[in-house]
């Protein structure tokens, strides 16, 4: 068949080249290496599935072996459980809250997809949060927890527990023009919290807003080794190139010690053990072996004095599966990655530079899971923290991450979220519609790609879209 | 595409132990290679778009071979069969479904014990069509747009009507909510998963209620529908509008499977490449028995031991969904051909696929019922045996359509190993 002698041919192609590489060059950048990877329309490398419709996000991947079916599909019973109170006739899923933002994991990551802002501007908010703090530096180098409130807006609470308060999210329209005069407007979003129930928000309060990302590929994205990272990493642009790239160094609360940050929009979470425990807790309310305190400030009585579903809520057994749900979510495949239009907007994203951290191409090493081990896949994201200018910051530093720097986001599965969820609404807080706007967003070491595309022709601003939009 | 990855692996090794020495090394000045055609390969070349010559989802299935009469079979009768097979399954169920909503209509008309008792029968008599053309599912066929407005579960009954301890509870019971379909259709699962508003299931709810108890269904009262009386009127409605749906939306499906239909989903499925066609048959097969039914719906049953795990759970008729999803997979394997096909290319393999059918048929037919009884006995319990016998009888089927997508060259997207 035609494609495989292509992707045979080119595989070749490059095995030449780095041999070529490997005898002429002094040295080889990971960077240059993995641009010598073939990009292919099998984005999640051999996880990948032929899907594009409403459940494209929901299917194993398509290469796991038999034995991690049962585990992958308790998983996704976990996933969609809506927890309830303690105590009820279910045990082993009760313990909601007491505060809590949605009782269910796919209440925001709804069909494992994507979340928004709340269309009538209050909360409480179905797919998306409000990470709080206050300035300063807190425990293990985190975020300074809001007195009385902790580092996350509870919008829930069981009954007889007052949530913490209400979110507001307005936005104000700002004008602006691409290169050949056609006007564009952008949604400058501005946020607040009303009906605080614990006192008085300090006034430094800062608000981090965030929506729920798409859950596919993830387990690859946790199986890129650590020196891969390393080496991406430019944090003083030692290649000039206008584009530095910085990895984030968190606290891994599972095994206690610093670890470089992958998940969260701001890449505070190093894996997804971690990320789903705090989730369970910060999110869900639910105590797990690495979260066993109810998530209850001093100052939250009715919160202490619940009654919980146990110690912990979710036990160990269920928090691996639902990890190893998490990990193991199929990527769908590129759609019409043979159209002209999107074979040029893909030199456009290349031409314009957003490829610089949107990599096309990742290669995974050992995994527990061996379906996600050794694949070479393509999320068009480098993992690495970058500065993306004053618009977009939320001016809430986490670790080592700044006010205004941002994890690039995986591209990977943006086409489709308007299939299963129904909405285009991108970046972290949604106040994109759709991808223009997205783009049109990006400033600070993005500026200049941004730029390219802002003063590009109609036709070639399109075909760029079209590109994102096949992912 | 297994021969693909062993290629991506080779170079990822490559890569990667290149990479290390060079960053264990001073990092010197490195002219990148201008390297357009890495950017994006498929249809990059000259050859783009590769057999059939559309958008790479429209080939995905066919497996390779450097022997270029490894598959060569004429699949235009499997494929044609198929067509038809669909066509009528969906046409029978669409055909069952409008029986249903007289029965539904006739309960509106008089509530009463007896015509309440006829609806629910009605609803139990029209399933098993519906549940054969669920081995038309799982790649991307008509079905796969609308299917979580047809069987979405499970369901927050709460988010429909009232449940014990929450009277109040549900759109029924909210009177500001004008009632429509495009509003329930634009509300289904959107919210959340389980936020399931219309469907199978929605009708299920609303005709048995909540099953609070192990040895039978739920027992709704028929005065729930008497008009006039509390929410009642809406809930007349609400049960008239989704049932209507889902006739209509079962209707629509035979009308896709339509070949003489212009610019039907079967008159493209036609004109598939053959063996394109005969890996979403196999595919069909293999991921209903061996990821929907045996995992979804069985396994994570059997783990959690929560009755709402179950898959029909007001009307506790779970087996017959079993036996019914069976009937329907079979169906494919001996009314579209692939029995016959597979045996001329391979009749050890077609006769072990038969045993694996029969093998599965037995066990479910061994199963206990109600199904939420076999979830509350203990593990170890001969009822639980008996259900953990129908997981693995149905990953051995699955395997086995694997072996047989493998040797009408398809590749069979199916865990297994």
């Amino acid at each position: 068949m035609g494609q495989s002698r292509i992707w045979g041919c080119l595989a070749a192609t490059a095995l030449t080249l780095l041999a070529g590489l490997n005898s002429n060059a002094k040295s080889v950048s990971v960077r240059d290496m993995l641009g010598l990877l073939p990009v292919t329309s099998q984005l999640g490398g051999e996880t990948t599935r032929p899907l594009a419709d409403g459940d494209a996000f929901s299917f194993q991947a398509a290469n796991a072996p038999g034995k991690h079916q049962r585990p992958f599909s308790f998983g996704n019973r976990l996933f969609n459980t809506n927890w309830v109170e303690a105590p009820a006739s279910v045990k082993s899923f009760d313990g909601l809250g007491p505060l809590f933002n949605r009782p269910s994991c796919s209440g925001c990551h709804t069909k494992d997809g994507r979340g928004q802002p709340p269309t009538a501007g209050v909360g409480p908010m179905d797919s998306m949060l409000f990470r709080i703090s206050i300035p300063g530096v807190g425990p293990h180098g985190g975020v300074k927890p809001v007195p009385g409130y902790g580092d996350q807006l509870s919008e829930r609470g069981i009954l007889g527990v007052r949530a913490e308060g209400e979110a507001a999210v307005s936005y104000e329209e700002v004008a602006g023009r691409y290169g050949d005069g056609e006007a564009f407007s952008l949604r400058q979003p501005s946020y607040s919290i009303g009906k605080a129930a614990y006192g008085p928000l300090p006034h430094e309060t800062l608000i981090s807003p965030r929506v729920a990302p798409q859950m596919i590929g993830l387990g690859l994205l946790e199986a890129v080794p650590a020196v891969t990272l390393q080496a991406l990493a430019d944090p003083d642009d030692d290649d000039a190139d206008g584009v530095s790239g910085r990895l984030n160094k968190v606290w891994d609360a599972v095994h206690k010690q610093p670890a470089i940050g992958r998940f969260g929009w701001k890449a505070g979470q190093p894996d997804l053990l971690n990320q789903n425990a705090a989730a369970a807790a910060g999110d869900i309310g639910l105590t797990t072996g690495v979260y066993p305190e109810e998530n209850c400030m001093a100052a939250q009585a009715a919160c202490a004095a619940a009654i919980t579903g146990g110690l912990p809520d979710l036990k160990d057994e269920f928090l691996e599966k639902l990890t190893l749900y998490t990990a193991s979510l199929a990527v769908p495949v590129q759609r019409g990655a043979g159209d002209a239009d999107v074979i040029a907007g893909a030199k456009l994203f290349r031409d314009f530079g957003c490829s610089a951290c949107h990599l096309p191409a990742l290669q995974s090493g050992d995994h527990r899971l061996p379906e996600i081990a050794n694949q070479v896949f393509h999320p068009y994201t480098d993992l690495l923290l970058h500065d993306m200018g004053e618009g977009l910051a939320d001016g809430r530093p986490e670790f080592e991450a700044s006010g205004s720097e941002w994890r690039t986001p995986p591209l990977w599965g943006l086409g489709l979220i308007a299939v299963v969820n129904g909405h285009e609404m991108l970046l972290h807080d949604g106040r994109a519609r759709g991808f223009a706007e997205a783009v049109l967003w990006h400033g600070g070491e993005a500026q200049k790609s941004k730029d390219n595309f802002r003063t590009a022709p109609k036709n070639q601003r399109e075909a760029l879209i079209a590109f994102l939009k096949s992912l | 595409m297994a021969k693909r990855a062993k290629i991506w692996t080779a170079l990822g090794v490559a890569v990667l132990t290149g990479a290390s020495v060079a960053e264990a090394g001073a990092l010197k000045s490195f002219a990148p290679i201008d390297n357009p055609q890495m950017i994006l390969v498929d249809g990059e070349g000259g050859e783009g778009g590769g057999e059939g010559g559309g958008t790479s989802s429209d080939m995905m299935y066919a497996l390779e071979s450097t022997d270029a009469t490894a598959f060569a079979y004429d699949a235009g009768p499997q494929v044609a069969a198929y067509i038809d097979l669909a066509y009528k399954s969906y046409e029978k169920a669409a055909d069952d479904a409008a029986t249903m909503e007289k029965a539904v209509d006739a309960f509106l008309a008089a509530p009463s014990a007896e015509t309440l008792d006829a609806a629910r029968k009605a609803w139990i008599a029209a399933r098993p069509a519906y549940l054969h053309t669920e081995a038309f599912r799982f790649y991307d066929g008509p079905i796969e747009a609308v299917e979580g407005e047809i069987n979405s579960w499970p369901m927050n009954e709460a988010y429909i009507d009232y449940v014990e301890g929450k009277p109040d509870a549900g759109i029924i019971n909210d009177p500001k909510i004008s009632l429509d379909i495009d509003m329930l259709e634009g509300v289904n699962q959107k919210q959340d998963e389980t936020n399931v508003t219309i469907g199978w299931h929605a009708v299920e709810f609303l005709l048995w209620g909540q099953d609070l108890s192990v040895d039978g269904p739920g027992n709704r009262p028929f005065t729930d529908y008497i008009a006039g009386q509390g929410n009642n009127d809406r809930r007349r409605t609400y049960l008239k509008l989704v049932t209507s749906q889902l006739a209509k939306e079962l209707h629509d499906l035979e009308e896709k499977w339509e070949l003489d239909e212009a610019g039907s989903y079967a008159a493209s499925f036609k004109a598939l490449p053959p063996r394109e066609a005969i890996g979403r048959m196999v595919n069909g097969m293999a991921i209903l028995a061996g990821y929907e039914f045996m995992s979804e719906r069985l396994a994570v049953a059997l783990d959690s031991g929560d009755q709402e795990d179950e898959h029909s759970c007001f009307s506790d008729t779970t087996k017959q969904d079993f036996v019914h999803d069976l009937v329907g997979i079979k169906a494919v394997w001996d009314k579209a051909g692939l029995n016959a096909l597979t045996a001329k290319r391979d009749a050890a393999l077609a006769a072990r696929v038969d045993g694996l059918f029969a093998d599965a048929e037995m066990k479910i037919a061994a199963l206990g019922d109600p199904w939420d009884k076999v979830l509350a006995s203990p593990k170890g319990s001969p009822a639980r045996n008996d259900a953990e016998a129908v997981v693995v009888a149905l990953q051995a089927l699955a395997a086995g359509l694997k072996d047989v997508g493998s040797k009408l060259g398809v590749l069979v997207l199916i865990p297994s190993g």
